[in-house]
């Protein structure tokens, strides 16, 4: 039980029988067999994820909830849609957070139709409302997986070549309900370098085993929640880049952060140029970015310049959409009793990078720095989550 | 690779092995060694057929005085084909390893459309071909009576020989076989007239033929070179033909006659049961035709359609099928049973009268091949208990075993559902099966799983009529709208264009995402011939017990047969007929190891010992004490969990090491210990 705190309690199971599942345990069959591949796989992952592979640093990432009848199930608390959603809201964080220059869309299906929640923007503002008022909204029929692909291709293909399109189903039902023939669909989206990756539910469908490996997508199906988390934060860091992806320049700007103190008597408050499409609070504040093209003020970033169209990011923010570009290196992984040295790996790895490549480092190698202490004994520890103290510490 | 078997050297064209492929190699060299017969049980999708042409061809290669031929026996064209694939890769490897010149002729027949000449079989080393050319004594003596003593028999899938061999021996009689033969007869009399004209030399040269006897065949069969055919026994081997139908005409008449009192026979209002030698007795008394020149019908039927130079024989069936009736109801006075009915027992106002000469023991048809062949070995996927086959065909096999399979992760899930969630019990059983409770009971199953279950899903019923009452009230029930909304549903009829449009269709939605579920019935062209790999068989539900028609008078008659012949209970035999198309049924799912599927049992009688203990053993094995007699509920959670671990990532890594062998590891001491685990001796 230690090994896995945060998967559901055991009551909320509904029959799972927990004493048939332990003794499988000991016995090592079915649960620990299936176990212990996908622990092997994450292990994988970690430790030759890391080779010099180059991976898109622009991401146009569609991401398409199934709001059909079966998210009604209750099998993830509450239920499927709302644990889904929530899921989804840590999910968008965490991508703008690791791809600061990247953009994001939500589509939900049901009813054997496909609609828009979102359409493609930078800001996690938007989507996080979005996500929020859809807790509500019922779920019935049946999804279909050709519409909601279709509308998503729309705007995908419009994009330009030298960055990472991906779509992401999330898909509760097992069937979809599909106006024409979903294989030409599929060659479509293969030839326009568009990437589908599914997350069921339920169980493999064989229409998403053919979309995933036909378009160069993942497809996984989850256990329980905590194994949901897992694979949708495995989204987060972006694929690799194609080999035949284009290379060109974009134009950034760098604002400066602007602080007007209290006490200096010149300084007017003033209106974010985010404020203008939002409908809430006035927001009038004294300092903020402004823009190095057209002086438009924002109070947040990244974000594309109303005024100009200028992509304005942080320093910080491309160091860490750059570290994709140049991965570091593979940990070596060495036994306990062979080590002799330091333990504190991930003091000495901080110390040795220099200024801002310690935030990207940082970020990758916690991971790794983590699965050693796992291997050293202490399977206690937790893959970490990617917002830790030191990050914010750095960030202003 | 190359393999070293107890001292055999055996090339295998693939770079992996499956430990339980190590192991049947094994227990079949050691039946090969004994020159005895083996029973071998090991699950489909395990690498059978390579397995078996590996060994035995190496051995051939390596003793070639002691085995010349193998003779594989398959089922239907496909697994004729795929054995062919197999052993095509096979020869290119040793080509490849070995750099010479094949020197191995391989010969498959399959379909009439490329029906091979036949003296090649004589010097082919190995026959591929469906049974029907080893065990039908039509065809058999054309094909196989000149294959040598020394030849390796082997079939395959043979869970339902002793059917195949009862059907090759049995002759059915209607109303219209009796008047087509009335127009062969016609056409043999106006052909005779005419031959007397212009070719009376011919006939002549007939008679003088067959006066001087069958000797010719005599002294073949003495000298071993013939497979004896069933058809024609020894002893008529010793005699002339009859002076009675020597000449054509008479034997025309002789026909005629016969061809008269069968029809006779078929006007009746009551149903008839008598045995052989009543029915000879009768036939004496009634139109005075003797024992002995029936016997010769066949023979002197072959003959004369010879002599007559008839090509196109397909026209002649109806005539050779009343001359083999007549020469197997005066040869066998045992094992047979004539059974005459005035209309069938489902539509008794329709007459519709049928002589059924059903044989009842399934030894006579396969007892000149277990007698002339050193080694004979039946294998397939299902034959437990091992014991029965032996036992029923009448034949010591040196060697029986059953192997399971060794898998990396646990990809079959057995569970018998015995109770709806109210509780009340499922159950095929004759008393309760128009209850009303257990058909929503079945029907709420269905729903269930058709909610959870991705793809496809396959039920089969346990007869057609069955299958016909549930799905209507189903529909009143409301049940089959709802089922409808998850998946699409397919019927199996008993029109075969029919079905195979329907399979077609239901092939398409598990492809596309739609889903769809067929129904199907035990025994019928689905369950035996069709697989249903990965996702067009997610999940296999037996609804009830297959037990075959228990009140029609043939299987009463071969029932009592076999009780008073083999001391066979009629009860053991019926349930293991009923659970050997059970474990064919729900086999159909599970096509190898990558793939994966559910089993449903549904009826509670599944989880009583007697039935159980007759499933296979890889299906056993997984059948804990924790998924007998499960309501509804407690079987979607199961399914749900099982599904979400069978969708998890699986490559061929995963199973290296554990059910996936390379040479290295197969040769260390400590697989070989496992290996040895596998093979159970029955």
């Amino acid at each position: 039980m230690d090994e896995e705190p945060e998967r559901a309690k055991r009551w909320e199971g509904g029959y799972e029988r927990t004493w048939e599942v332990l003794k499988e345990d000991e016995s090592g069959s079915l649960k620990a067999t299936v176990e212990d591949i996908l622990f092997q796989a994450k292990r994988k992952r970690v430790f030759e994820g890391h080779g010099q592979v180059r991976l898109g640093m622009m991401r146009h990432l569609f991401v398409i909830i199934d709001s059909s009848r079966s998210m009604e199930d209750q099998d993830l608390k509450p239920n499927r849609l709302t644990s889904t959603l929530k899921l989804m809201e840590f999910f968008v964080e965490e991508y703008f957070d690791q791809n600061p220059i990247s953009q994001i869309g939500i589509i939900t299906t049901k009813n054997k139709r496909a609609e828009k929640l979102t359409d493609l923007a930078g800001n996690p503002k938007k989507h996080l409302a979005a996500l929020k008022k859809a807790v509500d909204s019922t779920c019935v029929g049946e999804p279909s997986l050709y519409n909601s692909l279709n509308v998503a291709m729309q705007t995908l293909k419009h994009m330009p070549a030298h960055t990472s399109k991906e779509i992401l189903v999330i898909f509760s039902s097992l069937t979809t309900c599909d106006p024409a023939n979903i294989y030409e669909l599929i060659k479509t989206l293969n030839a326009l370098k568009i990437r589908v990756s599914v997350i069921g539910l339920s169980a493999e469908v064989r229409v998403c085993t053919i979309l995933t490996r036909e378009t160069g997508g993942s497809y996984n199906v989850i256990l329980d929640e905590s194994h949901f988390k897992e694979l949708l934060m495995l989204h987060v860091k972006p694929p690799p880049a194609s080999s035949s992806s284009e290379c060109s320049l974009i134009r950034m700007g760098f604002p400066q952060h602007v602080i007007a103190s209290m006490s200096d008597q010149d300084a007017k408050p003033s209106f974010s140029m985010l404020h203008l499409d939002s409908t809430g609070e006035p927001g009038l504040t004294l300092g903020g970015y402004y823009c190095p093209q057209c002086r438009a003020k924002y109070t947040e970033l990244p974000v594309e310049c109303k005024v100009c169209g200028l992509t304005l990011v942080s320093a910080p923010h491309l160091a860490r959409s750059f570290h994709h570009l140049f991965p570091l290196e593979a940990f070596q992984e060495t036994p306990l009793e062979e080590y002799e040295g330091e333990r504190y790996l991930l003091a000495w790895h901080v110390k040795k990078c220099s200024a801002w490549s310690v935030i990207s480092s940082y970020m990758t190698h916690c991971t790794a720095v983590l699965a050693v202490c796992r291997l050293t004994g202490h399977p206690d520890v937790r893959w970490p989550d990617y917002k830790t103290s030191v990050y914010f510490s750095t960030r202003n | 690779f190359r393999l070293n078997i107890e001292g055999l050297l055996v090339y295998f064209p693939y770079d992996y092995i499956y430990p339980e492929q190590y192991s049947y190699m094994l227990e079949l060299k050691r039946t090969l060694d004994a020159k005895g017969h083996g029973v071998l049980e090991m699950p489909s999708g395990t690498g059978k057929t390579i397995s078996l042409l590996s060994l035995i061809v190496a051995y051939q290669k390596a003793y070639p005085l002691e085995v010349t031929k193998l003779v594989y026996c398959s089922r239907t064209v496909p697994e004729i084909e795929k054995v062919v694939e197999e052993l095509r890769k096979l020869m290119d490897y040793y080509a490849k390893q070995t750099g010479a010149k094949n020197d191995f002729l391989a010969l498959a027949l399959s379909s009439r459309k490329n029906l091979c000449i036949h003296p090649e079989i004589l010097h082919a080393n190995i026959v591929v071909y469906s049974y029907h050319y080893l065990l039908d004594p039509k065809i058999a003596d054309l094909v196989s009576k000149e294959l040598t003593k020394k030849s390796v028999v082997v079939f395959d899938e043979a869970h339902n020989i002793d059917n195949v061999c009862i059907d090759s021996m049995s002759v059915n009689i209607t109303r219209r076989t009796l008047d087509r033969c009335q127009t062969n007869v016609e056409t043999l009399q106006n052909t005779i007239s005419r031959i007397k004209e212009t070719d009376a030399a011919k006939l002549r040269e007939e008679y003088r033929r067959l006066v001087e006897g069958l000797k010719e065949a005599n002294v073949a069969r003495e000298t071993d070179m013939y497979l004896s055919n069933p058809v024609l026994p020894d002893e008529i081997l010793q005699e002339a033909v009859p002076g009675s139908i020597r000449t054509a005409e008479h034997f025309v008449g002789f026909i005629k006659r016969f061809l008269e009192y069968l029809k006779a026979r078929l006007r009746i209002h009551h149903v008839v049961q008598e045995s052989a030698p009543q029915f000879l007795k009768d036939i004496y008394e009634k139109v005075c035709i003797d024992r002995k020149p029936l016997r010769f019908c066949a023979e002197r039927l072959r003959s004369l359609l010879r002599t007559l130079e008839i090509a196109d024989i397909a026209d002649f069936s109806a005539i050779t099928l009343i001359s083999h009736f007549a020469t197997l109801v005066s040869t066998y006075s045992k094992g047979f049973t004539i059974i005459i009915e005035p209309f069938e027992d489902r539509t008794p106002t329709i007459a519709n009268p049928v002589l059924h000469f059903s044989c009842m023991d399934p030894s006579i048809a396969i007892k000149p091949v277990f007698g002339r062949f050193q080694s004979v070995i039946i294998t397939s996927g299902t034959l437990s208990p091992l014991d029965i086959y032996p036992r029923i065909l009448d034949f010591h096999p040196v060697t029986t075993a059953s192997f399971t399979m060794t898998l990396a992760r646990t990809c079959l899930c057995p569970l018998i559902v015995g109770r709806g969630n109210d509780q009340v019990a499922m159950t095929s059983k004759f008393e309760t099966r128009e209850d009303f409770a257990v058909i929503r009971n079945y029907g709420n199953l269905l729903l269930e799983m058709s909610a959870i279950v991705p793809d496809g899903i396959v039920a089969f019923f346990t007869s057609y009529i069955y299958m016909e009452n549930i799905v209507a009230s189903w529909y009143e029930q409301g049940i089959l709208e709802n089922i409808q909304r998850n998946k699409l549903i397919f019927i199996e009829t008993q029109d075969a264009a029919e079905t195979s449009m329907a399979l077609e269709k239901y092939q398409e939605a598990c492809e596309n995402g739609r889903g769809a579920i067929l129904l199907s019935v035990a025994r019928g062209k689905v369950s035996e011939g069709i697989d249903f790999v990965h996702h067009f068989g997610r999940a296999v539900i037996m609804f009830g017990v297959p037990y075959v028609y228990t009140q029609s008078r043939i299987l009463k008659a071969r029932l009592e047969y076999l009780r008073d012949q083999f001391q066979i209970r009629e009860n053991d035999f019926l349930t293991f007929d009923a659970m050997r198309h059970a474990a064919q049924c729900v086999g159909r799912a599970i096509r190898g190891k990558t793939d994966y599927g559910l089993m449903i049992f549904a009826d509670k009688r599944y989880a009583r010992a007697d039935k159980r203990g007759k499933l296979p053993r890889w299906i056993q094995e997984h059948l804990t004490d924790g998924s007998l007699n499960l309501t509804i509920d407690e079987t979607v959670q199961l399914a749900k969990h099982f599904l979400r671990q069978m969708a998890q990532p699986f490559r061929q890594e995963d199973q290296l090491g554990l059910s996936l062998l390379t040479l290295e590891q197969l040769q260390s001491e400590d697989m070989l210990q496992k290996i040895a685990q596998i093979a159970q001796q029955a």
